[in-house]
């Protein structure tokens, strides 16, 4: 009798090589500066929660306007009204992290849903799908944003919630078409004819072994983009107000004075905003290569 | 603070001092030449152009530039003639005849002839100003005048309903052409005239550019002689910043108020000439007295000590200005030096709020009763300047330093006029007043102009200042009406319905090719007519 055992192949080898020679050093690269972001993102976040700070952000220092850095026990020097910019700077990741994760949340949580209703059912649901995200997707997204501003107030989480919204579409279209392409495979098939439960084989066989990649890169660049939203909306003056931090409304009120040569207010921030967008893109494009296998090795 | 002034046009005054105008009375009689170009630039756009519908000061100041009045004010701050040759005031100080110039004509319109000012026009424009269905501010500032007749094509009569104390200057409000609009009744925002008016004045308006330049070119039939500069172009920022920094960089020659910050800038410029003139203004911090919490004197008086006021004027000012303690303007004969400004006491704050039954509780806020003294302060979001922002977040900081939270919300322009002038929504504003005659402050603390649209927004009523004010308004003794206004000067500093903060020292900051320049202290260019380019410099 023949034994049908799992035998080493060429996949095995692979996979039994060391990180760094698995895969590119540029992805590893990007990942690495991505999870070191992130991470110092999540520890800011978790400081700020609990008042762990240098000073408290919202203390008016009158002497010591626009302090450049290293100055008397201010690290990164102050702002215009000599509150200190790091303090300030930890405080403003709470003006976008929760949101953020909202945003996040509500475009994975509704476009997985319909990805799944429109990949996995098709027929007259698919068309239905379809016709809603391209209805979500011919919005200007701005345009909405300001429509919400209009109506309601200038919230965070009202904008969030549309952001989340307009994020629906791409991860829709996004599962929908990895599941049509999946469901052509040998072992869903095998599992439809091993009489395995639709939710198990949706649930585990598709989204757990298959999709995770992709929502975790989805993640990461919605991330990415709810930063960027929150910290333009404030720098405008729609989003977080005053006394309240946020790197957007930090670089706008900054800005009123870096022709007079204190640049260090606003451009504090406006690195800030930079490389935290840069690490979640950057994570974001570097597990997309490594766990979808995109870059030849 | 230009950003926020609610402007006030209540009457002019006689006695507003004048800085800067002295040095070019006396500048002797050298050739000026004709032409050269004057660009200055402006913080924001005007809505309007014209001097009835537009209640900013930028369209003021073209109006200056296009309108005359029947009367105006010179550098002396004398009454002098203009579209008028010569009044005669009857004894009983009721019915003023005035002598027209025969030899004005109205700007052309391309194609037209130039129509002739007559009578007509004068009469014309009372009547507009006076129309129900013409929204202006100037309605309640001629409301002293019973009838206008024309006695012939060159002399109008005025009758006053009562006489009142320097009614000659009041005169000074600009005259609009008859044949120029498009509605003979009323003139609203929609007549085209509000956008391409046509005046008698020195400047005619040319054109409006794409990038909303405002271009005006010397009236060649200028009645008091062809002005010397060519033409005067308006340039429009949205950025104060870019102000100061398209002087510097030569894209414009004038400013007509430097941003406080970049006085230092241009001060050590060598290329420019920083020239302080006063307007008769002053920022405050409003309270409505319709929430129970700051119907308490003690409490309003108490944000009042709880202000370091010298340390936020000369930390965002750059101590360019003048602490006040009441109502008046301080460059206004009215402002009574008697009474000192508040000095900076947290102490005092404190014991004054203990004394009007508050306590600290657990979390550092003064309570009464088991309510908070929790408030919020209204800012404007969209003419927001960072001074404005630096001083409402100063506000915030001082009174949480005495036990009182503030929340600052920031508004759209329009819905915070609404919330502060129609819905009385809110609790505290910041915002400033710019007087023609700061003498006046009926309409800001008089109960008779509590409501919708009224400036006294704060609610505020005490007979005795009521009739303090009718006192003074009535009065044709000059003495008497000063020591009145000392009077009420003295209770407003103490009844607190203002946290009165400051008036800034404006500057304007233009190139030294332009000679003999005076400004007059809030319409600007009334001199301007005199101005001149040498002609070395004419050529850009």
């Amino acid at each position: 009798m023949k034994k049908y055992t799992q035998t080493s192949g060429e996949i095995g080898d692979f996979s039994q090589l060391p990180i760094w020679q698995k895969y590119a050093w540029v992805d590893l690269l990007y990942v690495s500066y991505g999870l070191l972001i992130v991470a110092l993102v999540l520890v800011s976040y978790m400081f700020g929660m609990l008042h762990w700070l240098p000073y408290d952000p919202q203390q008016i220092n009158m002497d010591m306007l626009m302090a450049p850095p290293f100055s008397q026990g201010y690290w990164l020097g102050t702002d215009f009204m000599g509150r200190d910019i790091q303090s300030r700077l930890i405080m403003g990741i709470q003006a976008y992290f929760l949101p953020g994760l909202l945003a996040v949340s509500i475009s994975l949580l509704a476009g997985v849903m319909l990805g799944i209703l429109s990949g996995y059912l098709g027929g007259k649901i698919e068309t239905v799908i379809t016709y809603i995200t391209n209805l979500i997707d011919s919005f200007p997204r701005l345009v909405l944003i300001l429509l919400v501003v209009a109506a309601f107030k200038p919230d965070i989480y009202y904008i969030m919630m549309v952001m989340g919204i307009t994020g629906i579409p791409a991860v829709a279209t996004a599962i929908a078409n990895k599941i049509r392409f999946l469901a052509q495979k040998n072992f869903i098939e095998a599992a439809i004819a091993l009489g395995l439960r639709t939710r198990a084989i949706i649930l585990k066989h598709i989204l757990w072994y298959n999709c995770r990649a992709l929502l975790i890169i989805q993640a990461t660049l919605g991330m990415g983009e709810a930063i960027l939203l929150e910290t333009s909306l404030s720098y405008l003056g729609f989003g977080v107000q005053e006394p309240v931090a946020s790197w957007g409304n930090m670089v706008q009120s900054g800005a009123n004075y870096f022709l007079q040569g204190n640049f260090w207010p606003s451009t504090a921030p406006a690195l800030a905003i930079l490389f935290t967008i840069l690490g979640f893109n950057l994570l974001g494009d570097g597990l997309n290569n490594i766990l979808e296998d995109r870059r030849g090795r | 603070m230009k950003q926020l002034s609610v402007v006030l046009l209540l009457a002019m005054s006689l006695f507003s001092t004048v800085a800067g105008v002295a040095q070019a009375a006396e500048s002797s009689k050298t050739v000026r030449p004709k032409g050269g170009v004057l660009n200055y630039g402006e913080y924001g756009r005007p809505a309007t152009l014209d001097p009835i519908t537009s209640n900013e000061m930028i369209s003021m100041r073209i109006s200056e530039l296009i309108f005359n009045g029947l009367v105006g004010i010179n550098e002396r701050q004398d009454v002098v003639p203009e579209l008028a040759l010569s009044w005669e005031v009857s004894p009983d100080n009721r019915i003023y005849t005035f002598k027209l110039r025969k030899d004005v004509t109205w700007h052309p319109r391309a194609g037209e002839t130039p129509v002739r000012f007559t009578a007509n026009d004068v009469i014309f424009t009372y009547n507009i100003m006076m129309n129900p269905k013409t929204i202006t501010p100037l309605k309640v500032r001629f409301e002293f005048i019973e009838k206008v007749e024309k006695l012939d094509e060159f002399t109008v009569r005025f009758t006053l309903k009562r006489p009142v104390l320097n009614a000659l200057a009041k005169f000074s409000f600009k005259i609009i052409p008859r044949h120029a609009l498009k509605n003979p009744l009323y003139l609203t925002r929609d007549d085209p005239f509000v956008q391409h008016p046509i005046g008698t004045g020195p400047y005619m308006l040319k054109t409006i550019t794409a990038d909303r330049e405002i271009v005006m070119v010397a009236n060649e039939k200028y009645f008091k002689g062809r002005p010397n500069i060519d033409q005067f172009i308006a340039k429009p920022f949205a950025d104060q910043n870019i102000l100061t920094q398209a002087l510097t960089f030569n894209a414009i020659d004038m400013i007509v108020l430097v941003n406080p910050r970049s006085i230092a800038e241009l001060q050590g410029d060598k290329r420019f000439i920083l020239q302080p003139y006063n307007a008769l203004s002053y920022s405050f911090f409003g309270y409505n007295l319709r929430n129970p919490l700051l119907a308490d004197k003690r409490v309003r008086q108490a944000f009042g000590y709880a202000l370091n006021r010298q340390e936020m004027l000369s930390s965002f000012f750059n101590n360019q200005g003048t602490i006040i303690s009441g109502p008046f303007a301080p460059g206004s004969w009215a402002y009574n030096l008697d009474v000192q400004p508040l000095p900076y006491s947290p102490q005092k704050a404190i014991a004054l709020l203990n004394e009007a039954g508050f306590k600290k509780g657990a979390d550092g806020i003064m309570q009464k009763d088991g309510r908070k003294l929790e408030l919020t302060l209204l800012v404007p979001i969209e003419k927001e300047s960072e001074a404005v922002k630096r001083v409402v977040l100063a506000f915030q900081n001082y009174l949480k330093n005495i036990g009182a939270s503030v929340k600052v919300e920031f508004k759209e322009w329009q819905a915070w006029k609404e919330d502060v002038f129609a819905d009385h929504r809110f609790d505290i504003v910041f915002a400033s007043w710019v007087f023609d005659d700061s003498a006046d402050i009926s309409s800001l603390f008089h109960s008779a102009e509590i409501g919708p649209w009224k400036n006294n927004f704060g609610g505020y009523s005490n007979p005795e200042v009521d009739s303090l004010i009718v006192e003074s308004k009535l009065t044709l003794d000059h003495e008497k009406r000063r020591t009145i206004n000392r009077k009420l000067h003295a209770m407003l500093a103490e009844e607190a319905p203002y946290t009165f903060l400051w008036t800034l020292t404006n500057y304007s900051a233009y190139h030294k090719k332009i000679q003999h320049v005076a400004i007059h202290p809030y319409k600007f260019f009334s001199y301007a007519d005199e101005w001149y380019i040498p002609v070395s410099e004419q050529k850009k």
